[in-house]
């Protein structure tokens, strides 16, 4: 950075007119960036050691008169209900984001070479990412009633009809709402996993199979070396989005029946909107930015390698 | 190269599965939004697929016309809600594609901001739920609470990391040579950008406004933190539809759902090349 001053005038000049537009030009960007980062988080910081609640009626600068330092921090550590909704969250997470990969990369496996009818088919299979979550919540909501069109189907394959009230039975809610998940995110790991595998080469392909190479063979000494990163891309999207999930869930079952698909986005909304505790609320939102800054720069440090 | 008959015979079987599997949420809700209010609720046997008397009933009630034989009337019509996430989805993409394109072309030519990239990355990995309450302050704060110009705003910042990585991305791919010319023509560098680069740069520009668009439309968790009554936008809208004497209103909430459906799926299918480069920051591309 110490060639400026070493650079004759005349060249350094629209050099310098370059940096001012450029800094000109990233300023909104930045001054955004820092609007929704730094001072939310040092209020959240301030808030989170006190008891303040927009319940007391002191506007939140004033917060300080209900500091009770780090009592939240050691509220969240034992608060049963805030680890069963993350535990929740990770089986959700556990259980989609391998299904949608392993469909995903199983449909896009069938769509590498051409066939009639193709566009078409393509554009269909991506279509249900684009379907607004909300509503995508709300077919599904519309399918798992139990006089729905979920339980019609089954009941064509049993001797009695099936009228299982899938959203209002704690054991099958969660189940409703992968399903739903996997529906609308299968999508998107097929159309990332397809255009890696459109980049691996055909000819080493053809080569491999000449030489008498399985389709397994050439699927995991070709294509899967060369698709690593595309697949942790695709994976690493799914596991942070999935780890946020709520709009479907939420208009499916709004967290219940009883606490049954209360994820942590949802355990958050309910101690936000219900319970009030903003102080107790701020210390959890700061917890979870802490582990997952931590949780992607381990990630990122390991991808690197 | 040459496939088994037995192999072509499973893909078309297997492909056709997953158009069903895709369709019938789908085609269900388009369904509904068309049945009258008595075959709502039909079941067992008398489970419908196609609508026995396909009617627009849906989809005037919702516009507060009666006429059909739902007793009910709605106290707001969706008019407000539409217009609601209309306003706020396009200024807010105007907000993220102003902003991001002009920092990508910072950072992509004259190497300003060099934060930005994994700032705007760090902004999309956090949960919208965790940074919430202090946002919910900040807008009450400035009376932003409630304002479809309140929603566009965080609409702005929430979409700036795609606008951002997809207008960086075209930014490299787009050679220098050009602006260089323009710039030995004797071109200001500010008028090289207006008159040279983004006329070039029209149709990327396009196609990540249309993206951003879409993620704003789709968003549920802000609006319903942000808005209350006068400006919620059509999936708060739709949630609430719901009466003491009906319960569930099945076919005004799927004529409603069909209405925000169709936008984005139609503008994310003309924008399909760009998908996979939109959604995976820029690290892939079609």
């Amino acid at each position: 950075m110490t060639t400026d001053a070493d650079r004759p005038a005349a060249t350094r000049a629209p050099a310098d007119e370059g940096a001012r537009l450029g800094f000109r030009l990233t300023l909104p960007a930045q001054v955004l960036v820092l609007f929704i980062s730094a001072f939310p988080l040092l209020m959240q910081l301030y808030i989170s050691l006190t008891d303040w609640s927009p319940l007391t009626g002191s506007p939140w600068p004033r917060a300080w008169e209900y500091w009770n330092g780090f009592a939240n921090y050691l509220d969240l550590v034992s608060d049963g209900r805030l680890w069963r909704s993350i535990w929740r969250t990770l089986l959700v997470v556990a259980v989609a984001v391998p299904i949608e990969f392993l469909l995903g990369l199983g449909l896009a496996m069938l769509f590498v070479d051409d066939f009639p009818g193709k566009r078409v088919a393509y554009s269909i299979l991506i279509a249900p990412m684009m379907v607004v979550p909300a509503v995508a919540g709300y077919m599904f909501f519309m399918l798992f009633q139990s006089g729905g069109p979920v339980n019609g189907l089954l009941s064509l394959f049993t001797a009695e009809p099936v009228a299982l009230a899938w959203l209002s039975n704690p054991s099958t809610a969660l189940v409703a709402v992968i399903v739903a998940d996997i529906w609308q995110w299968t999508p998107l790991m097929f159309l990332i996993l397809l255009a890696g595998l459109v980049g691996v080469p055909q000819d080493q392909l053809r080569a491999a199979a000449l030489l008498g190479a399985s389709p397994a063979q050439r699927l995991v000494t070709i294509v899967i070396p060369r698709m690593k990163t595309i697949m942790l891309i695709a994976l690493a999207l799914r596991v942070i989005e999935c780890i946020k999930i709520f709009d479907t869930l939420f208009i499916m079952t709004g967290g219940g029946p009883g606490d049954a698909t209360q994820t942590l986005s949802v355990y958050i909304y309910d101690i936000t909107t219900q319970d009030l505790i903003w102080g107790y609320v701020a210390a959890i939102a700061l917890a979870i930015l802490v582990v997952l800054s931590a949780g992607a720069v381990w990630a990122m440090r390991r991808m690197a390698r | 190269m040459r496939r088994s008959l037995a192999f072509e015979c499973f893909r078309y079987v297997a492909i056709l599965v997953a158009l069903v599997i895709t369709l019938v949420p789908i085609l269900w809700m388009v369904s509904m939004a068309f049945k009258p209010f008595s075959e709502w609720q039909a079941t067992g046997d008398a489970l419908t697929w196609i609508p026995r008397d396909p009617t627009l009933d849906n989809f005037r009630f919702l516009f507060g016309q009666s006429g059909s034989d739902l007793i009910v009337a709605l106290d707001r019509t969706a008019g407000k809600p539409i217009l609601a996430s209309l306003l706020s989805a396009s200024i807010g993409t105007l907000i993220a594609m102003s902003a991001g394109t002009a920092a990508a072309y910072g950072l992509s030519r004259y190497g300003s901001g060099a934060n930005l990239p994994l700032a705007l990355i760090q902004l999309r990995l956090f949960p919208p739920m965790a940074v919430m309450i202090p946002v919910m302050i900040m807008w009450a704060f400035l009376g932003l609470m409630d304002t479809w110009w309140g929603l566009a705003l965080i609409y702005g910042i929430v979409t700036l990391p795609f606008a951002f990585w997809l207008m960086k991305t075209f930014f490299d791919d787009m050679p220098k040579e050009i602006e260089e010319a323009a710039l030995v023509e004797g071109c200001s560098r500010w008028r090289v950008l207006t008159r040279v680069t983004l006329p070039m740069m029209a149709a990327p520009l396009a196609a990540a406004s249309l993206f951003v668009f879409i993620l704003n439309w789709s968003d549920y968790l802000v609006a319903l933190l942000l808005t209350t009554r006068d400006w919620v936008t059509i999936p708060v809208y739709m949630a609430s539809l719901s009466s003491s004497m009906t319960g569930q209103l099945y076919g005004a909430k799927a004529a409603l759902g069909l209405i925000a459906a169709v936008p984005p799926v139609v503008l994310g299918l003309m924008i399909q090349r760009h998908l996979v480069r939109g959604l995976t920051f820029g690290a892939l591309k079609q």
